[in-house]
């Protein structure tokens, strides 16, 4: 066995994301993300397209308020040879209908619905002069595990045979997709978080 | 001797050592081997039900909205209030045989037992609180940490434990010895009077395809012909599935101890069971989504009225409602 580690970097551009911080967009306005977190689980390696090893039990939360949760330690084999790293982006219908969790899928970490039962898959919550809400808020709760209205997302990069594998989150990439001014909240599942959840699998590259 | 006994009258059950399936009434919903019950597990559960110190202000536990001896529903209430006197928008239901239930609340919002407690515990009308928050007054608490030691093997407290234990309480709350099941049982000296047995036969005429035996629901939800509130303007199901056909669909729910649990339906509007027959037999309010079996009027006499209302008193359970370990729990 042996120790890889995979980090998941959330980045602006290419500044790592700081949070409560002012950012230059593009277009000269002025943002900050005070809150992200996203689930990622089911990790997995591929070679060839077929899974060669996949981690039990696979759940994390990513929050930048915590920068340990970034990395991610897997004891896989060591001969293990792969070309893919598979990932879902949020927690899978299964475990949304199997009860109380502890761990990162513990009710206290801010990622789990009361009123309509289901994990929060991706979160991402600040401030821009766009938004015309309280404080120029924009608030996104990406979740929903029902159909027509799952937004669990699947990813597969390719990757060399390292002990090390870096993740970019592009966060830019996401608020660029984003109109700010006319769609600031997303709580709930529907539609919208459809539409939203489909854009997040692009915004996670491989860093080199 | 009461394991022996509870052997003889339900029938015996591998699916929990502390769980009596009643005979007839198929495997439950809920995965015991995910939640194995045990009794400190239990009685843990039980304090934290009645336990304010899960609202924000300390002042509403479970048990204000759900009382033992009323089903554990909230009497006398049509919408229950929460903490700085706020009301909520829905009638408390009745809680019992919650190991069959596939759903939670009025509109299925939640999926799972365990996960049900989050929702009156955020509610800002009802305990106006969060688990995280819990967590961390309970384990500053005296008493909890070492309860919490007996039931899970070490102090920790999270919030997957505490929904654990409200959940195995709950599970415990099963209701089935009222006199409807001793009769079903064949238990020798009880008999349906006349009356009831005809109100039985109405029953399964009129009611039954929705008001599914043993459990008294089909666990589906419905719209039962009430004209929508006009102040609440509550659109059930449809707010959670977004489907149009889902629009003032609730819960169907049992009618186990339906004589303690009034007021009736998902706002608590009728006080009596006879208003709740007056509803189905002259008010059923035509629309879309209105539920096939009421498509066509359910008609009943006075005396089939009488009739129906006896059998549904068949289904009080005082060995249910009564029981000491259920109720609040003395030091």
């Amino acid at each position: 066995m042996q120790a890889t580690t995979v980090r998941f970097q959330p980045y602006w551009i290419t500044q790592k994301l700081k949070l409560d911080t002012n950012i230059i967009t593009n277009n000269t306005s002025v943002l900050e993300i005070s809150k992200f977190r996203c689930y990622i689980s089911n990790i997995a390696f591929k070679k060839n397209n077929v899974v060669v090893w996949q981690e039990p039990n696979s759940y994390h939360l990513i929050d930048a308020n915590d920068t340990s949760s970034y990395s991610i330690k897997l004891n896989m084999p060591a001969t293990l040879i792969f070309d893919q790293i598979h990932f879902n982006i949020g927690i899978d219908s299964t475990t949304n209908v199997s009860g109380a969790m502890g761990g990162d899928l513990d009710p206290t970490k801010g990622m789990y619905w009361a009123w309509n039962s289901g994990y929060i898959n991706f979160k991402l919550e600040g401030s821009s002069p766009l938004c015309t809400t309280h404080n120029k808020r924009f608030q996104y709760h990406i979740g929903g595990f029902s159909i027509p209205f799952n937004t669990l997302q699947q990813v597969d990069l390719p990757v060399h045979h390292t002990t090390n594998i870096n993740i970019a989150i592009q966060l830019d990439q996401m608020v660029a997709q984003i109109d700010l001014e006319h769609q600031n909240s997303i709580m709930q599942p529907g539609r919208a978080a459809v539409e939203f959840s489909k854009k997040i699998a692009g915004i996670f590259r491989i860093k080199l | 001797m009461l394991i022996v006994i509870s052997i003889t009258i339900y029938g015996f059950s591998s699916i929990d050592s502390l769980i009596v399936i009643p005979l007839g009434w198929g495997k439950p919903n809920y995965d015991f081997t995910k939640n194995p019950l045990n009794k400190e597990t239990v009685a843990l559960g039980r304090k934290i039900f009645y336990d304010p110190i899960l609202s924000r202000d300390s002042t509403i536990s479970c048990s204000s909205c759900h009382l033992s001896y009323t089903a554990f529903t909230h009497v006398d209430h049509d919408l229950s209030h929460g903490i700085n006197g706020k009301i909520g928008t829905r009638n408390a239901p009745a809680l019992m045989n919650l190991a069959w239930s596939k759903s939670f609340m009025w509109d299925g919002a939640v999926n799972h037992l365990d996960m049900q407690a989050l929702a009156p515990i955020s509610h800002p009308a009802e305990m106006g609180n969060d688990i995280e928050n819990i967590v961390a007054q309970l384990q500053h608490s005296a008493s909890y940490p070492n309860l919490f030691k007996a039931a899970f093997g070490d102090t920790v407290i999270n919030g997957a434990r505490i929904l654990k234990a409200i959940a195995q309480f709950e599970l415990t709350l099963i209701s089935a010895n009222s006199k409807y099941d001793q009769v079903m049982r064949k238990e020798p000296g009880v008999h349906f009077s006349t009356q009831e047995e005809n109100g039985l036969l109405i029953f399964r005429k009129s009611c039954a395809s929705c008001h599914t035996e043993p459990l008294f629901t089909n666990q589906q939800f419905a719209n039962n012909g009430l004209a929508m509130d006009t102040f609440l303007k509550d659109i059930g199901r449809m707010k959670i599935t977004q489907n149009a056909q889902d629009s003032l669909c609730f819960k169907i729910p049992t009618l186990r101890n339906i004589e303690y649990s009034f007021p009736y339906m998902h706002d608590g509007r009728f006080k009596k069971l006879s208003d709740v027959l007056k509803h189905y037999t002259s008010d059923i309010q035509q629309s879309s989504t209105l539920s096939r079996q009421l498509q066509q009027p359910i008609i009943l006499s006075s005396d089939q009225k009488v009739d129906l209302v006896a059998f549904l008193l068949t289904l009080t359970d005082k060995s249910f409602l009564y029981n000491p370990i259920f109720a609040y729990p003395q030091k």
